[in-house]
């Protein structure tokens, strides 16, 4: 069946990624509209939009699932797409759609669960010869269990949401009498983000890089690769930066790694786009982490670099085509970055920083992508993550996107919000980052400088606030407790 | 220089605190000496609080976010620095009197971002050390941990769980010993 509508069950940058797609293959799209943001850009870019802004229930709109699916079968809308995050690795939201033949633009519910399930999925890991760390087989309940657990494998270790992903419920623990704390903060974070609190454990790898493959299977039985994305470039497991390819990957090894990425997916008959992540350590031994089973934030990398429309092949998959690639069609040219520029003070720690974008210029061009779900005037709203754009910047060698890159990201001009900006324009001018040597703990201990100063601009900025101050001032009222008596003054020190 | 005009009054030295200490002697229109090498700096204001400078070839953006009598913040290129503005007499007095006063041995600890207080870990009177976690925020969907940055006792708790609180809202008081 061909798909003629879609229900696009997410917000912001990636809504209007999916639109764009929609619209070049002919197809409907419907918007989700929220009382969080009943203005926002992706809204204006589909061609239905649903309101959602009553709140009928205590599920945010993004996470009903009854009522999403409901709204489709309402507006007989053919297809919905999840985007990421919300309810796109929900293998329940995956069911309910296929339960009321709604197509879910994804995998089946039963890859999700089983790949979302981080436990089952080291089962089917180590049933397919996959290499993996050390860890626990079984879900780990409570502290003293993981404790036990922790001296069976050895510390370091890292405790892991069952549930989790994207970098949320996860901790590190270096010895025993950390366990307890670490392992309370990891169960209530993974309740409150997975609404799951279980746990498990796993040999926690020192400083590993992030290397993860794109993976396109068919309901056919048909699974290729387009190649892996560098994403060690991450502050608390979150993603900053990634690249495709990766410096760290020779043919071989990516042509091994990439076996076994096909072999996990198709252990699970997988069939959407998915990514499967690995841990590669110095040495060149790799360990499989995590599928995750959605369209990826750093998606345009591989876009870039394979020209493959991603979202296309995900809903050509999801109305039952066939591949029309094979693994030898796919060739890798050129190199490509993404940097998320997000709402956060670089200077204060990456806090977030919501508000309202007073200014907001980001120019695209040659061999320059800006995906974002945002224009000047908007509100970037506490209620979902700080991501305000991508910056996408594609180049014949890896040294030339670095040079576009530090020129697109001095071309960007935001106002009213703090961004990463400047932690990009330190990373691409960092020694170890330029010569491709780097891994997950490059942040902690490769740079000085979390963000990049120009040459003099502190002096500068204090020039532009003496000029403003004297113009203030210029009835002299201000200064003129300053040119009081040198009598005047010590008298006011006797007083403190 | 455009938008600043200089009264002969304002020819004078000025001291400008920053995360380093930069001295300004203001000449003549379009003069101004730093830290006693003549400058040029172009600055030219494109709307309310927003300024190109040109400098060296080298075009700047800067925005001044905040200012309060001689406290400014300015965001330029995308950081932010803070100032204060003094005469060489009110420097004088500002050194002077921080000599005077050292450190009050009280250590507030205020919120990093604005959240929600998962948890406190910690009750008034009780012993810290550096690194002890005293506050669990929760911001945008993360648990952050909130350490003490030295030993001591805290004096005062100002929050309880469940409390929403704003940026820079004052958490706890520690008394350094």
């Amino acid at each position: 069946m061909k798909i003629k509508s879609i229900l696009i069950a997410n917000r912001g940058e990636i809504a209007i990624r999916i639109i764009h797609t929609a619209k070049k293959m002919g197809i409907k799209t419907w918007a989700v509209m929220t009382a969080a943001e009943p203005n926002a850009l992706y809204l204006s870019e589909a061609d239905e939009v649903i309101d959602f802004t009553e709140n009928t229930s205590e599920v945010p709109p993004f996470l009903d699932v009854e009522r999403l699916v409901e709204a489709a079968v309402k507006h007989k809308i053919d297809a919905i797409h999840p985007g990421y995050g919300f309810l796109a690795e929900s293998a329940y939201f995956a069911q309910s759609c296929e339960n009321k033949d709604v197509i879910f633009i994804g995998p089946s519910s039963d890859a999700i669960y089983k790949m979302g399930n981080k436990t089952i999925a080291r089962k089917i890991a180590i049933k397919n010869k996959i290499s993996l760390l050390k860890g626990s087989t079984r879900p780990v309940t409570d502290a003293e269990i993981a404790m036990k657990e922790a001296e069976k494998i050895g510390y370091p270790v890292i405790i892991k949401a069952a549930s989790g992903g994207g970098g949320k419920g996860m901790r590190i623990v270096r010895k025993p009498s950390d366990m307890e704390k670490n392992f309370r903060l990891a169960t209530s974070e993974a309740e409150k983000a997975f609404n799951d609190s279980t746990v498990f454990i796993e040999k926690y790898a020192e400083n590993p890089r992030h290397v993860e493959f794109q993976i396109l299977g068919d309901k056919h039985g048909n699974v290729i690769h387009l190649g892996e994305r560098e994403c060690s470039i991450q502050r608390k497991h979150q993603k900053l930066l990634e690249e495709a390819p990766s410096p760290a990957l020779d043919e071989k090894l990516r042509e091994k790694m990439g076996n076994e990425a096909i072999a996990i997916a198709k252990a699970v008959n997988y069939s959407s786009t998915g990514t499967v992540e690995f841990l590669l350590d110095d040495a060149g031994n790799y360990y499989f982490m995590e599928m995750n089973t959605r369209i990826q934030v750093e998606h345009p990398v591989t876009e870039m670099i394979t020209g493959i429309d991603l979202v296309e092949q995900q809903i050509r998959i999801a109305q039952n085509e066939k591949l029309s690639l094979r693994q030898e069609d796919i060739k890798l040219e050129g190199w490509a970055m993404e940097f998320r520029i997000n709402a956060e003070d670089v200077q204060a720690g990456f806090a977030p920083n919501t508000g309202i974008i007073k200014r907001m210029v980001i120019p695209g061009g040659k061999n320059v992508r800006v995906d974002t779900g945002f224009v000047e005037g908007a509100v970037i709203p506490p209620d979902y993550d700080s991501m305000i754009a991508k910056l996408i910047v594609f180049g014949e060698s890896r040294k030339k996107v670095i040079t576009t890159g530090l020129r697109a990201l001095g071309k960007i001009d935001i106002q009213g919000l703090k961004t990463t900006v400047p932690f990009f324009k330190a990373v691409l001018h960092n020694k170890a980052f330029v010569d491709g040597d780097f891994n997950t703990s490059f942040i902690e201990t490769e740079m000085q400088s979390l963000f990049h100063q120009e040459k003099d601009e502190e002096m500068l900025a204090a020039f532009l606030s003496l000029m403003d101050y004297l113009k203030e001032v210029s009835d002299d009222s201000e200064l003129s407790a300053d040119k009081s008596s040198p009598w005047l003054f010590n008298k006011r020190m006797k007083s403190i | 220089m455009g938008i600043f005009n200089f009264s002969k009054k304002d020819k004078a030295k000025y001291i400008v605190l920053g995360n380093r200490k930069y001295t300004f002697e203001v000449g003549d229109e379009g003069m101004v000496k730093v830290n006693r090498v003549n400058r040029d700096i172009a600055v030219e204001e494109m709307t309310h609080n927003r300024f190109d400078l040109l400098y060296k070839n080298r075009k700047h953006r800067a925005e001044i976010i905040e200012k309060k009598q001689n406290k400014y913040t300015v965001e330029i290129n995308g950081n932010r620095y803070a100032f204060s503005i003094e005469t060489p007499i009110s420097y004088e007095r500002k050194k002077m009197l921080e000599k005077k006063s050292g450190t009050s041995g009280l250590v507030v600890t205020a919120a990093p971002m604005p959240g929600k207080i998962l948890e406190v870990l910690v009750a008034e009177g009780q012993q810290v050390k550096e690194g002890d976690t005293l506050i669990i925020l929760e911001a945008m969907k993360m648990q952050n941990e909130i350490l003490a940055t030295g030993k001591g006792v805290v004096k005062e708790v100002m929050i309880k769980n469940g409390d929403s609180v704003m940026k820079d809202d004052r958490l706890i008081v520690i008394e350094k010993k």
